[in-house]
């Protein structure tokens, strides 16, 4: 039975890249699909309905980035982005444009099977959201809009609470700056990284037994913040 | 220019007067004739010639105040002064290209003895990790079947590290060209010093796995309009040599404090350290330390030299001490508090 191995969709145009991840891929239990172009990268998602997509930026035929606005059209199947190219600016527009995870190429085989998992279990989480969200001591309770450390409540303001509602419905992934200040703060004050800074340090100082290096709530330099999901506490960061 | 250096011998002229005898004014002016000259060339020095006899007829020479050429002497003098105009301003034109010159052939000379260090560089540093990886790759490939699951295991780990050890020297040979394209304009944010700290410490988690990490940033430090890259880049350049340089299970430690209105961030570490008189050359690109016992450890010894660059782009600076061989080294980087820091995190409450 296929049906029973996820099936990975593996977009990128160099043939040695397809090979490795094909059997790194497939010696971990998934099914893999290859596609070297963008144009066969659609269609193939189309009509495999893959489970998860593995995608370079840099396509013969088309940018990377325009397959993930393509597929964002119809689709929220969780896509892991794989590029060389490591600026914060295309980190951001990838995310923005609803990718799952960045991985900078060049990567190991462990690291990339630990995203896959981590973002596949995101996609079965996410179909049906815990009341109770639990990563190390924290625990935020989103219907009683309760939140905890080590059992004791920790008092936040509206926004404080806000910002870490909106981290803990995408726990696990990277939520950048502007989709925050944007959801915070409305649109027009979506550049300002600043208010941002400081309600993170605010919100570490009650939440994180040493704010200086925090656990859960983890910056990524130059994109945005992103909670730690419990297997990422267990795992590497 | 020249027109304010006429107007100055004038002024000066003026006042000696009556100290000097009205036949060597023109001496007077001729020194502005000739500074135009010498510093900004051919056309100023000629205006500054006509300028200084219309002046010296207007003011010195009989009938004061007037433009009335007195003498065939006025003529005499305007066709010296533009005699002297164009040959030092020749001369100095002549001077200034050949310092150009000079200076052109020594920015080749150093960009050659840039190129060569690279390419010897690039030569070992760079073929050692590929010539590990195709011996592996290809012992891996000879072993067939019939290959034992631990050599295998062996050969792949070896194929592995190399390749991290290559990925991270192209990283450095990349950043350092970035600062010799020029391409080093900073974007300042404003950023805790602590998601700098804790990004290089992420990035160089392997590097430090073996070594007991003390990590002491205050709650309370200042945030800072610094480039999240650059920095994040030079403090990790930092954590790789504390790892590098200091013996497996000895303790890195990574303080920031406030000082003089600056935040200094120190990392020390507990190794061979550095003699007083290499505290500069660790800097320098491609200065590797030296032969301590077995010789310096693999790296490309641009480390110290790309971290200086990115943050004194910064507007911090990068020193080391080190209290002698033997006794471990400490690099300080001290970055610039700016005022408008503050007002920002007050206004975003």
């Amino acid at each position: 039975m296929t049906a029973a191995r996820p099936q990975v969709l593996v977009v990128d145009d160099e043939p040695q890249i397809r090979k490795f991840l094909r059997l790194g891929l497939e010696s971990h239990g998934y099914a893999v699909l290859e596609a070297a172009t963008a144009d066969a990268a659609l269609r193939a998602a189309v009509a495999a309905q893959p489970e998860l997509v593995v995608l370079d930026l840099g396509l013969p035929d088309r940018e990377g980035f325009e397959v993930l606005g393509a597929l964002r059209e119809w689709s929220r199947v969780p896509v892991i982005v794989l590029s060389v190219r490591s600026r914060e600016d295309e980190k951001v527009r990838a995310f923005e444009l609803g990718a799952d995870d960045y991985v900078v190429k060049p990567f190991g085989m462990a690291e990339l099977l630990a995203r896959i998992k981590t973002a596949l279990r995101r996609r079965v989480e996410g179909e049906a959201p815990m009341p109770v969200f639990r990563v190390g001591a924290l625990e935020v309770d989103l219907v009683r809009r309760l939140v905890r450390v080590d059992g004791a409540e920790v008092r936040l303001s509206p926004k404080q609470y806000r910002l870490l509602q909106i981290l803990v419905t995408h726990a696990g992934k990277v939520v950048t700056h502007r989709q925050l200040l944007n959801d915070i703060w409305g649109a027009a004050h979506r550049d300002d990284v600043q208010y941002l800074r400081v309600f993170i340090r605010k919100l570490r100082s009650r939440l994180e037994a040493d704010p200086a290096r925090p656990r859960y709530l983890l910056t990524e330099l130059g994109v945005g913040y992103r909670l730690r999901s419990p297997d990422q506490l267990a795992g590497p960061p | 220019m020249s027109a304010f250096a006429v107007l100055a011998v004038g002024i000066v002229a003026h006042t000696l007067t009556r100290l000097v005898p009205l036949p060597h004014m023109s001496v007077l002016f001729l020194a502005a004739v000739i500074t135009s000259a010498a510093l900004w060339g051919l056309g100023p020095s000629l205006f500054a010639a006509v300028l200084s006899v219309a002046g010296g007829s207007y003011f010195f020479y009989s009938p004061i105040y007037s433009f009335d050429v007195a003498s065939s002497q006025d003529i005499a003098d305007l066709a010296m002064f533009l005699l002297v105009a164009a040959l030092t301003s020749r001369l100095a034109d002549g001077v200034r290209r050949q310092a150009r010159e000079i200076a052109d052939a020594r920015v080749k000379v150093q960009g050659e003895a840039l190129r060569e260090a690279l390419i010897n560089s690039v030569s070992h540093d760079l073929q050692t990790p590929l010539a590990s990886i195709l011996g592996a790759a290809t012992t891996l490939e000879t072993l067939g079947e019939h290959g034992d699951q631990r050599a295998r295991r062996d050969l792949a780990a070896t194929i592995r590290e190399e390749a991290e050890r290559l990925a991270s020297y192209i990283g450095n040979v990349l950043d350092l060209t970035r600062i010799r394209a020029g391409q080093l304009a900073p974007r300042l944010e404003l950023v805790e010093l602590a998601d700098i700290v804790n990004g290089a410490l992420r990035r160089k988690e392997k590097a430090l796995a073996g070594h007991v990490l003390r990590v002491d940033l205050p709650p309370d430090l200042p945030m800072l309009r610094l480039d999240l890259f650059l920095m994040e880049h030079a403090v990790a350049n930092v954590l790789d040599n504390a790892a590098k340089y200091s013996p497996a299970g000895s303790e890195v430690s990574i303080v920031a404090s406030v000082q003089n209105g600056e935040v200094v961030l120190e990392i020390a570490d507990r190794g061979s350290g550095i003699r007083a008189e290499d505290r500069e050359r660790v800097f320098d690109s491609f200065y590797r330390g030296d032969a301590h016992a077995g010789g310096p450890p693999a790296g490309t010894g641009l480390g110290l030299a790309i971290c200086r660059a990115f943050v004194e782009a910064n507007g911090g600076s990068a020193t080391v001490f080190s209290p002698g061989p033997g006794h471990g080294a400490c690099v300080r980087l001290c970055l610039p508090v700016q005022a408008g820091a503050h007002q920002t995190a007050v206004a975003a409450k």
